[in-house]
């Protein structure tokens, strides 16, 4: 696969969060000179410049204009902008809109007005709803379905990108599901809690199949889409190599945690599918009063399968994913040690 | 094939008795009866409908629904939501109104209802051999010349999206050369009831078996009401049932058998949305041959027939939004996406009633389906150029955009849709004694009463995904061809 040189700017938003940091991570080692970083708060700013000590961190938000001004002021040469901020886990659902839409058509314009070489909006499955069997798979091309606010939000964005498109900017999106790998926030670290001592909750057969991504494969696929020329507006869905059946994400992760020698005790919390269900309209019933619940949404959510298919990055791309399940999730579970996290 | 003109032997000239009675003369019957007859049996195949021959009425249109469907084509499922259906009833049965799309059952389909359903006698190697006959004596072939314009509609769309999708050969043959809307369907009243004739078989229409005569747990005959009204009895050795998947489990369980009959149809749900295109593009009198396989089995897309009668039915279910649009159904055509669902239905005989009660249940993951079907459809139709599409549910808008596609998903309900299907099949699965379904024996017998087999869709253990004529006829086949090696027919007392 061709493939461009680096440019002379990098512009990362959210760059103190999970994809952001993995990012930061990897640019501050290869291209440590002409990093830019949006973070949200002051507080970030360390983080960020212990993965990448020349970066020039600002602080401020996607939703604020003047904040994006200043991110993109004084930017000289090529430039390319890598858009992960994003808000997921709300408190009002209201944010959503916010952040993720009226975010990105803000960068977009942003990156526009300095004439950027390329943009990788970095998107998610959730615009684009459930599979409806456990046997089906998202194609490269599919229609949207959101699901709840934060998919509408998103949807909205791809729409965003689109337009801008229209308008002459090169920009293109990276679709990653669910992820995986170091860097995770708090949420993922109950994630392995629920593991380990057999309480995750298995909805229905756990039989239904997730797609995920670990962080550095996301990494790969983004700097793929951002430096392999391909015409503008194009998509891709960056994931592991194949869909995961929950049963199996359950197991390996146990596995995962014994072999990094945690005590794990076997899984043995099944919930029938009408838990799931449930959960799901409750979620849908809150998010209509503009609250947010994480864990009635996670909930609603655990009985789909929500599994892609990666063969266009692979093929336009040249993109492999280099890591799989249980590696990823031990490199995941060392990298949680290494924090002094509890798990 | 001969081309001498077969019809049917009218009653006065048909004998009161049989050796076997072919009750049902469709794509299960047509070869039975011609296999039979060609190995010198004394044949009476018993038809319902009338004998119409091809060219007699126009392919796809209301004169054919009058005449070769049952019912006129008006007969339901009752379930929430109901879904419609339609079945030949006429000589040929189903062959001589269905699409003439010919599927090859895939070697995974066979091998998977031999290992899933006890069928250790079901040899895929056996079948394909068969395949390739019926291939010969169907004149299956790819259209000669250019595609329809709907047909082409469906290669762009797919292709546009990088979507696996197929032109699907067809039995007809093209007498005026390459021209695609000349063609000649090779039905069963143009391939198999004539061999069958030929071999001496007699055919009667306008005839219904009401029931099977049984004395002491053995079939001895047939009781058969004809069009004037007459009533008659026809004895005979052995009765082949080949009355397709609603009315085979009716006759039997009119006839007091029961056991495991009518207790699993299975069918292929569709859901239908029209697309409007900037050109004149609309073909009344024939069906697209392109068909989208990226998701089959559990999802295909293909054409539907496109009359301005059906663009305007298609157009119902939101008429008041889409009514207006009936102006331009020479640039409209009708198309539908088909699920292989999970949901069972059942077919009960009434006491009193002509038909059977049919009902059918949709699961949730079917209704999810079924909308996921229709939205990919409607993209199929934008990419390939369509400037509005009419999905086929109550409250639906038109859809011009990508995000008009997700609004179609979020208002689309399967309750709210017309779901119709075609491919009715299972009601008298065949099954090893282990298959917890059997509704026959691995060829077809009934068990415990040894003189009467079923040999048409009935037999089908699931849907299969494609249309089924081919594997229809293939198993008809080798289980006749079974049963003469095993002499059961020529048993009286089998």
């Amino acid at each position: 696969m061709i493939s461009r040189a680096a440019p002379d700017v990098t512009v990362v938003t959210g760059a103190a969060g999970w994809l952001g940091s993995a990012l930061m991570a990897r640019l501050g080692a290869q291209r440590p000179d002409g990093l830019v970083a949006l973070v949200h708060d002051e507080t970030d700013r360390d983080a960020v410049l212990a993965l990448a000590p020349r970066a020039r961190v600002v602080v401020g938000d996607v939703s604020d204009r003047s904040g994006i001004d200043a991110l993109f002021t004084g930017l000289t040469g090529d430039v390319d902008v890598i858009h992960t901020a994003g808000v997921i886990h709300p408190r009002r659902v209201a944010d959503f809109e916010t952040v993720n839409s009226i975010g990105t058509a803000n960068v977009l314009a942003a990156a526009a007005r300095v004439g950027a070489r390329r943009v990788v909006h970095v998107s998610s499955n959730s615009p684009f709803g459930t599979n409806p069997d456990v046997t089906d798979v998202f194609r490269g091309d599919e229609p949207y379905d959101p699901y709840y606010g934060y998919g509408r939000s998103k949807m909205h964005a791809e729409g965003h990108v689109a337009d801008a498109v229209e308008r002459g900017l090169d920009a293109v999106i990276v679709r990653p599901p669910w992820f995986y790998g170091p860097h995770q926030p708090a949420r993922q670290t109950a994630f392995f809690t629920m593991i380990r001592k057999g309480r995750f909750p298995v909805i229905g057969s756990g039989r239904q199949r997730r797609s995920m991504v670990y962080v550095d494969n996301l990494v790969d696929g983004v700097l793929l889409a951002e430096l392999v020329p391909t015409a503008p507006g194009r998509a891709w869905w960056i994931a592991d190599e194949r869909p995961y059946e929950l049963n199996e994400i359950v197991d390996t992760v146990g596995r995962a945690l014994r072999d990094e020698g945690f005590d794990v005790r076997p899984n043995r919390t099944r919930v029938p599918a009408i838990v799931g269900r449930v959960a799901e309209l409750a979620d849908a019933a809150i998010q209509r009063t503009g609250r947010y619940q994480q864990a009635v949404h996670v909930l609603g959510e655990m009985d789909k399968t929500i599994a892609v298919d990666i063969s266009s990055a692979t093929t336009e791309l040249g993109y492999r994913p280099a890591v799989a399940l249980y590696v990823g999730m031990r490199a995941s579970i060392r990298w949680c040690r290494d924090q002094g996290i509890l798990l | 094939m001969s081309d001498v003109t077969h019809t049917a032997t009218p009653w006065p000239a048909a004998n009161s008795s049989a050796e076997v009675v072919v009750v049902g003369s469709g794509a299960g019957g047509a070869p039975t009866a011609a296999l039979l007859a060609e190995a010198g049996l004394d044949v009476l195949v018993i038809e319902e409908g009338p004998w119409v021959a091809q060219g007699e009425v126009v392919p796809f249109s209301l004169d054919q629904m009058h005449r070769q469907y049952r019912s006129r084509g008006v007969t339901v499922a009752l379930g929430k939501p109901s879904i419609a259906y339609t079945e030949g009833r006429c000589a040929g049965g189903g062959s001589e109104i269905n699409s003439g799309l010919y599927w090859r059952p895939p070697a995974s389909l066979l091998s998977r209802w031999r290992d899933e359903y006890d069928l250790a006698t079901l040899d895929p190697d056996e079948v394909e051999r068969i395949l390739d006959e019926i291939e010969v004596a169907l004149s299956v072939q790819l259209v000669p010349g250019a595609p329809t314009a709907p047909s082409e509609v469906l290669r762009r769309g797919a292709a546009a999206l990088g979507w696996r999708h197929d032109e699907v050969p067809r039995w007809m043959t093209y007498p005026d050369g390459d021209d695609a809307s000349r063609g000649r369907r090779q039905s069963m009243t143009e391939t198999y009831l004539p061999r069958a004739t030929q071999a001496g078989a007699r055919i009667v229409t306008g005839a219904r078996v009401d029931r099977i005569t049984m004395r002491a747990g053995h079939a001895n005959g047939v009781d058969v009401t004809t069009d004037d009204d007459a009533r008659r009895h026809i004895a005979c050795r052995h009765v082949v049932v080949c009355a397709g998947a609603i009315h085979t489990p009716a006759l039997l369980q009119r006839s007091g058998i029961r056991r495991n009959v009518g207790a699993s149809l299975a069918i292929h749900p569709t859901v239908k949305l029209t697309a409007r295109f900037p050109e004149t593009m609309n073909v009344p009198d024939d069906v697209p041959v392109h068909q989208v396989k990226e998701f089959a089995p559990l999802l295909s897309f293909g054409g539907s027939a496109s009359h301005p009668g059906l663009v305007a039915l298609s157009l119902a279910d939101a008429w008041d939004r889409f009514g207006s649009r009936i102006v331009d159904w020479e640039r409209m055509s009708v198309y539908y996406a088909a699920i292989t669902p999970q949901g069972r239905g059942r077919v009960r005989a009434l006491p009193g009633f002509a038909d059977p009660l049919v009902t059918y249940r949709l699961t949730r993951r079917d209704q999810a389906l079924l909308g996921r079907g229709l939205a990919r459809l409607s993209l199929v139709m934008l990419e390939a150029g369509a400037d509005e599409v009419y999905p086929s549910f109550r409250g639906a808008s038109v859809v011009s955009s990508r995000s008009d596609v997700a609004e179609q998903q979020r208002q689309f309900s399967a309750t709210r849709a017309t779901v119709m299907s075609v491919h009715l099949c299972s009601t008298v699965p065949l099954g090893g004694t282990r298959s917890a379904q059997r509704g026959t024996d691995e060829w077809g017998a009934v068990p415990g009463v040894g003189n009467v087999t079923v040999n048409d869709a009935s037999l089908l253990p699931d849907a299969p995904g494609v249309n089924p004529q081919a594997t229809v006829m293939a198993l008809a086949i080798r289980n006749t061809r079974h049963h003469l090696a095993t002499d059961r027919f020529a048993r009286s007392d089998a």
